[in-house]
């Protein structure tokens, strides 16, 4: 794995600049600063050109000598140094495990270097965005939380795995899913069919939905962390899958939705190996009540919260088709959002052989 | 706003026709007769002596003002005891001691039994607040409640005597009986007298306060107090000197009215009204004269006894279409700045001080007065009341401490009417705060006849208010030098502790030898403090609006501390790749 190697070797020079550079800054005298891109609504655009949310320009000062920053100051220095342990022990840890890698106190004082993972994760992305690399280059994973299942080989490290014989509880995603680590065999289905719930990911899987249906089918139980999306895109650029996308009739839903296409505005700085611009929207609509003569008693009313949210997401650039507009507008004059259970209400089966089947022969996806 | 109780209802109605006639000189016997011992029970509220811890209070007020007044008319420095012991339930035993000139056989009586006998009656000077009511009053109310003579023990320049004494309330007559000469040599005097239905109580109205704020106003007085609980606590002498005589001062045309005046002019010796007004009033001259020559109805010739009701209302009203030079000041006899910093120093203790005698000025255009004010902050400061801070107001009239009617008082709306976060006071009403303001006047503007508050007069309310602006200003300054040493020194630490796990990790990143970075580091943090310091002195604040700036800006900053402490910060951001744990 010569590749890693070099890689690390990389990731480490740019982790001891950022060392180095403060280092000048003590020995000229002047107050230590590093500067970092903003990572907020404020400083993001949508890149036509890729179809993803892109990461602007402007960049904030965090100074040492500024005394709403100082604590911030100390733990990036600190989440740097420890990443480059991580790295020499050529070790995959996960970013609660740098949390409490990093965690202690702080001599003299009854106070912690970190308080709260809360406190360290932001400081992973800032360090991820102001040296351009990637989480899994930083050596640093998220807890799998992602399942899939269907008719796909994949080799993980030495180990070969049938997606269509995990049983009922499916593959456990990755949370570095790059090619390096594993490895796509085989693949035999037609389209992935990603699923924002847990719930009913298993009730598709116990109807070997993905086996009817030649297909894989993937959730990443609530919004989806970078391993899943990591897969998809891979899937869709290296077999041209096409991604569906079956999510709640609510903004959470249709927001994770997003995610998913273009990107979060968090991780903006790697969107272009993170989201997938191809995906589409297969389902739950709010126009689906009355196509699909689903019984008003299990919509629900929206409250303020979601109200709230809907208009965020009418503003934000990558929402402004028409139809995701009249979309949005509808929900507001019925005033109801609808889970994927609510479909269940029509047969258990309902979801799988009546709805899915008509909703891709129809090809009625919202973009 | 005179609180004075209306006339009972049944005054007014008519009275049932008699069959048998009475004469004049019968009702008007049987009306002094009853007089004055009806007139004190009637009027016991408006005196001040009803509610039990009032009347308490009162009574000690009473004889504590006669004592202060006694010793500086005879320039002693006075030295005061005051004794109350439980006699049984709502039963009291009040001794009040001095070391003034002491009284004679003749002067005994009228002091302690001859009600409306003072002399201050109706003069205009500065006077502590009392009408010849005072200690007579208590011996009367001693007298209705216990039926015991008032003891009295007193030392003149040549015998020391002891008498008891009571009043005849038919004729308003002090009787002293059971005088018996004493050998020992004393001088000043010891009155001692019993009272039912009152209650002791240690609060913001009780004796105990009300000596407090005295010895606090009167700083030449050496104050010593012993409650029921036997407890002695003794307010110590700050100021060695007796203060000057308050001068009596010729009313001002503008600050006189028609009873008064027509009371004047019954008792001149002038023969002509305009000789009388010339040599009665304060800054009466030629040309006001012919101006009021030219308004009224009369000659000026006409001799003043001879003036009627209307005639004098002319005089009045004339006066008000007239220029007079404002009334002189010279004669208030404030505390003085120095004499009320000693003071508040030695009995609230405070943390910081500032005191203000502002210049003399003049209200209704006729009735000079003076204002003097301080802010006593942090230390002893404040009163707490079970475990909570509460803002002292300390209010006083010529010295006299009004503790009642506090709700109404002109002073409690000038302190309320402050907005106190401008001078870096937060949360005025559980501040650790003394206020403290002294009204001087000939004439204060009581209320009522209570005398527990001053009227909320648009010229005093504002004086008092712009004497507050200035003390709180200087404790401002002092808040705010206060929070910036706090707030560098909360600076520093933070700064420093995090130094050092800053150069720890850089070094370790870098593979460098971590102490030289964080020698740096610290060098680089005691610098940008000091320049802080540099930059905080020249941009001293002067005007409230500099002030009211420094003050946001240093609880900014303390903000920021804290936040910088680790306290949690909510993520304004939107929720989103929630799955990373």
């Amino acid at each position: 794995m010569v590749d890693t190697k070099t890689k690390d070797k990389e990731v480490i020079k740019k982790l001891e600049g950022l060392g180095n550079q403060i280092i000048q800054q003590i020995n000229k005298g002047d107050s230590p600063t590093v500067e970092l891109p903003v990572r907020s609504l404020g400083n993001i655009y949508f890149d036509q050109k890729s179809r993803t949310i892109k990461l602007g320009d402007k960049v904030s000062e965090r100074q040492f000598l500024n005394i709403a920053h100082t604590r911030k100051f100390m733990q990036t220095a600190l989440v740097a140094n420890e990443i480059k342990k991580v790295i020499n022990q050529s070790a995959t840890v996960s970013i609660r495990d740098l949390y409490y890698a990093l965690k202690h106190t702080i001599e003299g004082t009854q106070e912690n270097t970190f308080e709260n993972q809360s406190e360290s994760d932001p400081l992973i992305e800032d360090l991820e965005a102001s040296l351009n690399l990637l989480r899994e280059e930083l050596h640093l994973a998220a807890s799998a939380k992602g399942i899939i299942a269907g008719n796909m080989v994949v080799k993980d490290g030495n180990d070969t795995i049938d997606l269509s014989k995990m049983g009922s509880g499916g593959w456990s995603v990755p949370s570095n899913v790059e090619e390096d680590r594993v490895e796509i065999k085989k693949m035999d289905a037609s389209y992935v069919l990603f699923i924002e719930k847990d719930a009913v990911w298993r009730r598709f899987n116990e109807d070997r939905f993905w086996q009817k249906n030649d297909c894989i089918i993937i959730t990443g139980r609530g919004q989806a962390a970078r391993g899943e999306r990591r897969l998809v895109q891979r899937l869709n650029r290296e077999h041209k899958l096409p991604i569906y996308a079956l999510m709640d009739a609510d903004p959470w839903g249709m927001y994770i939705y997003s995610v998913i296409k273009q990107g979060s505005i968090s991780l903006s700085y790697s969107e272009e190996k993170l989201a997938t611009p191809d995906t589409k929207y297969i389902g739950l609509t709010v126009g689906d009540v009355d196509k699909f003569k689903i019984p008003k008693e299990v919509t629900i009313k929206l409250n303020q919260l979601d109200l709230k949210r809907l208009s965020e997401l009418q503003s934000y650039e990558w929402f402004k088709h028409k139809k995701w507009q009249a979309e949005f507008d509808l929900m507001r004059e019925k005033n109801i959002k609808m889970e994927l259970e609510a479909l269940s209400k029509k047969g258990i089966r309902f979801i799988t052989e009546e709805y899915l089947p008509r909703k891709i022969k129809d090809e009625d996806f919202l973009p | 706003m005179a609180k004075t109780p209306d006339a009972p209802e049944k005054a007014v109605k008519p009275v049932p026709a008699k069959t048998e006639t009475v004469t004049a000189d019968e009702l008007a016997k049987e009306f002094r007769e009853h007089s004055v011992a009806e007139f004190f029970k009637k009027n016991k509220q408006m005196l001040g002596l009803s509610g039990k811890t009032k009347a308490l209070t009162t009574i000690v007020h009473e004889y504590v003002t006669n004592s202060l007044d006694a010793c500086e008319n005879a320039n002693i420095l006075p030295d005061i005891d005051v004794q109350i012991t439980e006699l049984g339930d709502e039963y009291y035993e009040i001794t009040s001691t001095d070391n003034g000139p002491g009284l004679t056989k003749e002067t005994v009586g009228k002091a302690f039994g001859q009600l409306l006998a003072g002399t201050k009656f109706h003069r205009l000077m500065q006077m502590r607040g009392q009408q010849g009511i005072g200690a007579s009053g208590c011996s009367m109310l001693s007298q209705m409640t216990t039926g015991k003579e008032v003891k009295v023990v007193t030392g003149n320049s040549h015998e020391v005597f002891s008498c008891d004494l009571s009043i005849d309330t038919k004729y308003n007559q002090p009787k002293v009986s059971n005088i018996v000469h004493l050998t020992k040599k004393f001088r000043g005097t010891i009155v001692k007298a019993q009272f039912k239905e009152m209650k002791y109580i240690n609060n913001e109205q009780g004796p105990l306060e009300y000596l407090r704020r005295t010895a606090i106003a009167n700083p030449h007085a050496k104050i010593t107090f012993t409650d029921p609980a036997g407890q002695t606590i003794v307010f110590e002498r700050t100021v060695k000197k007796v203060p000057d005589k308050p001068e009596e001062v010729q009313p001002h045309p503008r600050g006189i009215t028609v009873d008064e005046l027509l009371n004047m002019a019954k008792a001149t010796p002038s023969r002509k009204t305009n000789s009388f007004l010339k040599t009665e009033l304060d800054r009466m001259g030629d040309t006001a004269l012919k101006e009021i020559e030219k308004q009224v109805s009369f000659d000026l010739n006409k001799d003043p006894r001879q003036l009627s009701w209307k005639e004098i209302e002319e005089i009045i009203k004339a006066f008000k279409t007239i220029q007079f030079i404002a009334p002189r000041t010279d004669t208030l006899r404030p505390i003085g700045e120095e004499q009320v910093e000693k003071s508040l120093k030695s009995i609230v203790e405070p943390e910081f001080l500032s005191v203000i005698t502002r210049k003399p000025s003049v209200f209704s255009g006729g009735y000079p007065f003076q204002v003097e004010a301080a802010i006593a902050y942090g230390g002893k400061a404040g009163r707490k009341i079970g475990e909570e801070m509460r803002m002292e107001i300390m209010r006083f009239a010529n010295r006299a401490p009004l503790l009642f009617d506090t709700g109404g008082c002109g002073i409690t709306e000038a302190v309320k009417s402050i907005d106190w976060k401008r001078y870096g006071i937060r949360d005025a009403e559980t501040a650790p705060v003394t206020i403290f303001v002294n009204l001087i006047s000939v004439h204060i503007p009581y209320t009522g006849a209570g005398k527990q508050s001053i009227s909320n007069d648009e010229e005093v309310v504002e004086e008092i208010r712009l004497s507050l602006m200035d003390v709180g200003r200087r404790t401002a300054r002092y808040i705010i030098g206060k929070e910036r040493e706090k707030l560098k020194q909360e600076k520093k630490r933070i700064y420093m502790k995090y130094a050092v796990e800053v150069a720890i990790a850089v070094g370790e990143l870098t593979e460098k030898d971590p102490k030289p970075i964080e020698h740096k580091l610290l060098d680089i943090v005691s610098k940008r403090l000091k320049l802080d310091e540099q930059q905080e002195k020249e941009l001293e604040a002067e005007s409230d609006e500099e002030l009211e700036k420094e003050i946001a800006r240093l609880s900014k900053q303390e903000k920021e501390a804290n936040m910088g402490k680790g306290a949690k910060k909510k993520k304004g951001e939107e929720a989103e790749e929630g799955g990373e744990e």
